[in-house]
């Protein structure tokens, strides 16, 4: 041991700790865990800015990286993990004697547990007012990923969604079963410069 | 393949660039600045955290470009997070945010004592650890936990973005006060000579106005992340 006091030797256990942490949260798959391990990193970075004799980062690193970064994580991938649905049709599509058994429910709920997402269905009066022509203005705008509306003339359900999006490809594959079904794809358009 | 060979071997080269600059550090290490800010820090600033002493008065200029820095970032974001449809809170009929009560509870506690010491973190920046970047972090956060005691607040970002506009200007103007007084930009008002306590009213001023801004650019940008996926 030698020169080695107790206050270099918790500095030191504390950098490999900090090597594990970092390893880990590339290595873990799971988004909770994920956030926990980044709190932990900015932890023992703010230990060792204070054995280091830098009080004033180690304020700022448990204020920041501790605090506010996680807060803003768990809020979008609380978000991100949502998969909005805005029901235009509101007929038994979705709700069928007064409960979600209907066919496109059965559907969109095999297609989101496909891909471990939460569905959340929503028929909010005044986005369900803004005519047809605005769909694609709302896909982009608003955060509904899919919306549902009815087709009178010919007895179809359209089921709306940007064509960017990955899960709109595979929500196609699945409704070829069903022949009151029709996905329709938004182009991407440039936009906001 | 090819490509992450050279990817290691770059790395390899800048390993050992750093580890060859590493060699003569004992050299190039010399403790003028340290001794220089150590002996007559307190007597040129009147701040007892020579931290405190190096952001808002040897070098107040760096720090103004860091304030503008965060202003920029939040603008940013709004920038982005903006959208051209009103109803974008639109109230989902699922989408209820549940928060555990004993959660809300443990925040509505910790919430007093949270704002509390920002604002201790900020006054005290001259004294002790701290001052104006991280007491704001602090209070930013003590403010972050209304949205979890009450999911349904409304914010009015415009006003928030304003006030913080206006601020950077207000210290922006304190901050070249001294072109009057002393005769150069940015540092301290008071004279060189003035007495420790008197020097202390700029410093807190400055401390408490980049406090604020810090504060309001935070919650600005967390406010417009929680609108995001609502």
């Amino acid at each position: 041991m030698g020169n080695l006091d107790m206050l270099s030797l918790t500095a030191y256990a504390l950098q490999v700790l900090l090597i594990i942490m970092a390893v880990s949260i590339v290595v873990h798959k799971n988004n909770g865990t994920i956030i926990i391990l980044i709190t932990t990193f900015s932890l023992i970075t703010a230990s060792l800015y204070v054995i280091n004799k830098a009080p004033d980062v180690a304020i700022a690193e448990v204020a920041i990286g501790s605090a506010i970064i996680p807060l803003i994580y768990v809020i979008s991938i609380s978000r991100q993990r949502e998969f909005i649905v805005l029901d235009k049709a509101m007929d038994d599509f979705i709700i069928a004697d007064n409960a979600f058994t209907g066919v496109g429910y059965v559907l969109l709920k095999r297609f989101t547990d496909f891909y471990h997402l939460e569905l959340n269905i929503c028929n909010d009066v005044r986005l369900c007012s803004l005519g047809a022509g605005r769909d694609q203005l709302l896909c982009e705008q608003t955060n509904v990923d899919l919306i549902v509306s009815k087709d009178d003339e010919r007895n179809v359900y359209v089921l709306k969604g940007k064509a960017s999006s990955i899960l709109t490809y595979k929500l196609e594959a699945m409704a070829r079963d069903y022949d009151n079904i029709e996905v329709v794809k938004f182009k991407d358009r440039d936009f906001g410069d | 393949m090819i490509k992450q060979f050279v990817l290691i071997g770059l790395l390899a080269i800048l390993f050992a660039v750093f580890f060859v600059s590493m060699q003569d550090i004992q050299e190039l290490y010399n403790t003028f600045g340290k001794d220089y800010i150590a002996a007559s820090g307190f007597a040129d600033t009147g701040s007892r955290n020579l931290v405190t002493a190096i952001l808002l008065d040897y070098r107040l200029f760096d720090s103004l470009f860091e304030a503008g820095i965060l202003l920029i970032a939040v603008s940013g974001v709004i920038w982005i997070s903006k959208h051209e449809i009103e109803e974008k809170n639109a109230q989902f009929m699922l989408d209820k945010f549940n928060t555990p009560d004993l959660f809300v509870t443990f925040s509505r506690l910790v919430y007093p004592l949270m704002l509390a010491f920002g604002f201790y973190v900020i006054i005290n920046g001259h004294v002790s650890p701290g001052g104006g970047f991280q007491g704001g972090a602090i209070v930013a956060t003590a403010i972050l936990i209304l949205y979890y005691i009450d999911a349904d607040k409304e914010t009015n970002i415009g006003l928030i973005v304003t006030i913080e506009k206006i601020l950077y200007i207000a210290i922006l103007l304190v901050a070249s006060l001294s072109i009057v007084t002393r005769g150069e930009f940015f540092t301290n008002f008071f004279a060189l000579d003035a007495s420790a306590d008197t020097k202390a009213i700029y410093l807190v001023l400055l401390n408490v106005m980049i406090g604020m801004k810090v504060a309001l650019g935070l919650w600005t940008i967390f406010t417009a992340f929680l609108k995001e996926g609502r």
